[in-house]
């Protein structure tokens, strides 16, 4: 009499703790070029305490505008060293944008502009309660809204840790 | 990617763990209604949050979940006789009541009190809709009652089903707060599924695969809205509700019910998937039920007399190559529930999360675990008791809206995702 045999499908073999071990462990590169810009002062402030924790490849600068009558922005780095948009987006493959109020709203328009035109992926954190209208905060979000393609509106200082700890920036 | 002490304590849930107490903290679901389906019926034998339990309706009617095992030898109260008011084990006759009290040691003197000193642990098991919901915390801490609008209706209102997934509840979790899959690996059930086709919103799902996201903190948990172009000046929303611990709604399509899900572990590597459906205004029809019934929409179909699919990781989720290559069904896989099973449980029992690379779209997970963190650490160190205990918690919706570009969505959808009696869900 045949003995009857169990083979078990491929997907219950090798979706089993023993398995798992045998995956490629191989130190993960840091996957993005991050650059993080405070849109205003509040902003500024915080990503000046977020820039002394250790990171990969992220950059931290402050956007202000040029001038009246001008889209174009000024960017510094986040000790105020001079930077330049065009170069600090040529080598990004992500941009956060952290604004406390909608005074950088003409910074979140050219820079999310320039990030569309370029390919780069975009993200905005407000700090506050963006939900409530009428709020400093609800106005900064109507101002990130259609340049970030993903937008926290009520964020907190932390969340801006735990978004570039989790790209891995 | 998510640091490995992080992973730990999110995804281990037994007695005495930091995540385990705070599942400890809510009502859940212990099992469906339809498991004890009589007075005196046969008992049936439960993991919860890794502990095993036995759950019985005495011949009064009265629902217990007590420790699986008898206080006298360790013998499986599965095995136990269902008699009048109480669970008598065959091995030597010791009866136990719904709350775990032993009532009767027959080897004792006929006047003994020594079984009023044997108790085993008990939880309350009470029937809200098609669901026993338990409470495994202190009692002393015991919530009000669930609140929550699916169980809430008329029971021909709605259906609710489970099915096991062999993986940690984490991983199952996070797809449902995660909108951007769905564009892809639920694709094919947009055009097919008899739960799902002909609303108008599914058109602007599929004419825009690049949707935007925004996360926003709720009283009980997150809502994660997902924003895709409309008609000129608008913006089409899908907005879906996240109460702690796990509970998850899915927007709407057109006037189908709406549905989601309760995410339970059973123990560290396997988890229970409740999907329900239900239509706040007007009963299911006959044939909404049995496509629900048949495996259509969240649910699965599921091996007779089991709560396992039947397609499984033992059959390799029933592949269908060909299905794939003309993208009947995108991802090869069969139905919505069965799509998402074989993904998360292909990523192992535990996903090691400190290999991940997340893309700013994975931002409603990203805040989704550091809100657990935050309550599970929270209640460990300061007591704090997490949001989504309170029943007022539990009354949203999820909602798909198409509302002018220049409006927030939580601003100009905070009635359409609070549960409103006798006012229709808002759906496009």
């Amino acid at each position: 009499m045949a003995v009857e045999t169990h083979t078990l499908s491929s997907c219950a073999r090798a979706a089993t703790a023993e398995e798992a071990r045998y995956r490629i462990d191989r130190p993960i590169a840091p996957s993005r070029a991050g650059r993080v810009v405070a849109l205003d002062a509040g902003a500024a402030e915080v990503l000046r305490r977020t820039a002394q924790q250790e990171w990969a490849h992220a950059r931290f600068y402050v956007c202000g505008p040029a001038g009246s009558g001008t889209e174009d922005v000024v960017l510094h780095t986040i000790d105020g060293g001079p930077a330049t948009l065009a170069d600090e987006l040529a080598s990004a493959s992500v941009v956060v944008m952290v604004a406390t109020s909608d005074a950088g709203a003409g910074c979140a328009y050219t820079l999310g502009k320039a990030c569309w035109e370029r390919g780069i992926q975009t993200a905005g954190l407000v700090l506050g309660d963006g939900t409530q209208a009428g709020t400093a905060a609800s106005s900064a979000v109507a101002a990130l809204r259609p340049h970030a393609r993903v937008l926290l509106p009520s964020a907190d200082e932390v969340d801006v840790v735990d978004l570039l700890s989790a790209l891995r920036v | 990617m998510l640091r490995q002490d992080i992973n730990e304590l999110l995804t281990r849930t037994g007695p005495g763990t930091p995540m385990g107490e705070l599942f400890r903290q809510y009502w859940m679901p212990a099992c469906l209604a339809e498991e004890l389906p009589e007075d005196g019926c046969p008992p049936i034998r439960l993991k919860l949050l890794s502990e095993r339990l036995v759950a019985f309706r005495d011949s009064y009617g009265r629902y217990g979940l007590i420790d699986e095992f008898c206080a006298h030898r360790g013998a499986s109260l599965w095995f136990g006789r269902n008699e009048e008011g109480g669970l008598r084990c065959p091995y030597h006759g010791w009866k136990y009541d719904t709350t775990g009290q032993c009532v009767e040691v027959p080897s004792e003197a006929d006047n003994s009190s020594f079984a009023e000193n044997v108790k085993l642990t008990s939880y309350p098991l009470v029937k809200i809709g098609d669901v026993l919901w338990t409470y495994m915390g202190d009692p002393a801490t015991q919530p009000p009652l669930p609140e929550f609008e699916f169980a809430l209706t008329p029971p021909e209102h709605h259906y609710t089903s489970k099915r096991w997934q062999q993986s940690n509840w984490l991983q199952a979790f996070e797809g449902g707060i995660d909108s951007s899959h769905v564009t892809f690996l639920h694709s094919g059930g947009l055009k097919s599924d008899p739960l799902f086709k002909g609303a108008k919103g599914n058109q602007y799902n599929l004419n825009d695969k690049k949707p935007f996201f925004e996360v926003a903190d709720s009283d009980g948990g997150l809502f994660v809205g997902a924003r895709r172009n409309a008609e000129e000046g608008s913006y089409y929303w899908r907005i879906t509700p996240w109460v702690m611990p796990s509970f998850t709604m899915v927007p709407p399509r057109g006037d189908h019910p709406i549905h989601g899900h309760f995410w339970i572990p059973i123990d560290d590597e396997n988890c229970w998937a409740y999907s329900f459906d239900y239509h706040p205004m007007r009963p299911l029809t006959e044939a909404e039920r049995q496509a629900m019934i048949d495996g259509h929409g969240v649910h699965s179909k599921n091996i007779p007399g089991t709560y396992r699919p039947e397609a499984n990781m033992d059959n390799d989720y029933l592949m269908n190559r060909e299905k794939q290559r003309t993208g009947e069904w995108y991802s090869g896989v069969e139905g919505i529930a069965i799509q998402d099973s074989s993904l998360q449980e292909s990523m192992g029992p535990i996903v090691d999360r400190t290999k991940e690379r997340l893309v700013p779209a994975d931002s409603g997970i990203i805040k989704a675990r550091q809100k657990l963190y935050r309550a599970a650490v929270g209640l460990r160190d300061k007591g704090v008791t997490p949001p989504g205990v309170d029943p007022a918690h539990h009354h949203v919706r999820s909602a798909a809206v198409v509302l002018p570009q220049k409006e927030a969505f939580l601003d100009a959808a905070r009635d359409d995702v609070r549960v409103r009696p006798g006012v229709p869900i808002s759906s496009v």
